[in-house]
């Protein structure tokens, strides 16, 4: 089977993932799936509830950010 | 008898809370000892920064570590960003994450000396207290920079007492007393202290809280010094709720100066 690639900027960086994946599909991929993090597509803030049902398109800009420790 | 009742409680806008010292996060040496140094403090409010998430955030969850100490409320902090449209989409970003109207608009542009931008500081805060969040701005110590900020809608005005994570204490100890003066709104002594002593005076001064990250941070025991600098800002507040004795330019004898041994009346 092969799958149809598209490529996305994640986090800054350029990353090849499957046609047809949704927000929640990219943060199983980078481990977040179990923390508490924000998602940002092309800046507009995507709330946990959509995040399975939105799909990435190519050329997408993704940021997924998390708390740090800081003053 | 000392009146320990709700009128000790720090007033931020609608929000109280038990403890006047707030507590930065960044810089301790393992997340076990910051969670230790913020129970030993007492604190009810610590700052975080949003970053990038990355690998090693798979293993070291900040949020669920804070989460584990009861009624803490978080205030982000917008640092990294270099103007008021980075600082303002953090914000957006940061409430998401954190559920908590708080944000602590932190705009500097120069890594050499960290100073604020108070001139894209104040545009932030202004967008930010429009929309509703309680801006609490880190703010060069400026008298007329806070009115304005206190002016466009801010919960508190955060003005530093010297460079961050330099120790060098309140450097600005003569200008933040003006703001002090001028302002209706809370009044947070914020980056520069080194000790407790210090903490203490910025209370005496007219400070509301006072807000310490480094100093707790890198000392030798992170806890203890925690619970020194909880103490401090305690003292330091009741001191000037007690009344502070005015300066006297000579000496003023606390003794009687008459009728000693010997002497004539």
């Amino acid at each position: 089977m092969v799958f149809v690639m598209i490529t996305i900027t994640l986090n800054g960086e350029q990353r090849k993932i499957r046609d047809g994946s949704a927000v929640d599909d990219i943060l199983d991929i980078i481990g977040a799936e179990q923390q508490r993090v924000a998602v940002v597509v092309n800046e507009n803030i995507v709330p946990p509830e959509n995040r399975s049902s939105m799909i990435l398109r190519e050329n997408d800009q993704v940021d997924v950010l998390a708390f740090a420790e800081g003053g | 008898m000392v009146n320990n009742n709700i009128m000790n409680e720090l007033q931020i806008d609608t929000y109280s809370f038990s403890s006047r010292l707030i507590l930065g996060t960044g810089k301790f040496g393992n997340v076990q000892s910051m969670l230790d140094a913020i129970r030993a403090s007492g604190t009810e409010l610590v700052t975080v920064a949003l970053r990038r998430f990355n690998r090693e955030q798979v293993e070291h969850d900040l949020f669920a570590a804070l989460s584990t100490i009861e009624g803490l409320t978080l205030m982000p902090n917008t640092s990294g960003a270099s103007n008021a449209r980075e600082a303002v989409r953090a914000a957006h970003i940061s409430r998401e994450l954190s559920g908590s109207p708080f944000i602590k608009v932190e705009i500097h542009p120069n890594p050499q000396h960290l100073m604020p931008d108070p001139i894209e500081t104040f545009e932030a805060s202004r967008i930010l207290a429009s929309e509703g969040f309680l801006v609490m701005p880190y703010i060069p110590a400026d008298p007329v920079l806070a009115k304005r900020l206190e002016d466009a809608g801010c919960a508190s005005v955060m003005p530093l007492g010297s460079a961050i994570g330099s120790g060098q204490g309140l450097a600005t100890a003569e200008m933040v007393k003006l703001i002090i003066r001028e302002s209706s709104i809370p009044v947070i002594v914020d980056a520069g202290l080194r000790s407790p002593s210090e903490a203490c005076a910025a209370m005496e001064m007219g400070c509301e809280a006072v807000l310490v990250n480094s100093a707790i941070a890198v000392a030798e025991n992170p806890e203890a010094m925690a619970a020194a600098f909880a103490d401090a800002v305690k003292a330091g507040y009741k001191a000037r709720k007690a009344g502070i004795m005015p300066k006297s330019g000579s000496a003023v004898a606390t003794s009687p100066l008459t009728s000693f041994l010997g002497k004539k009346p």
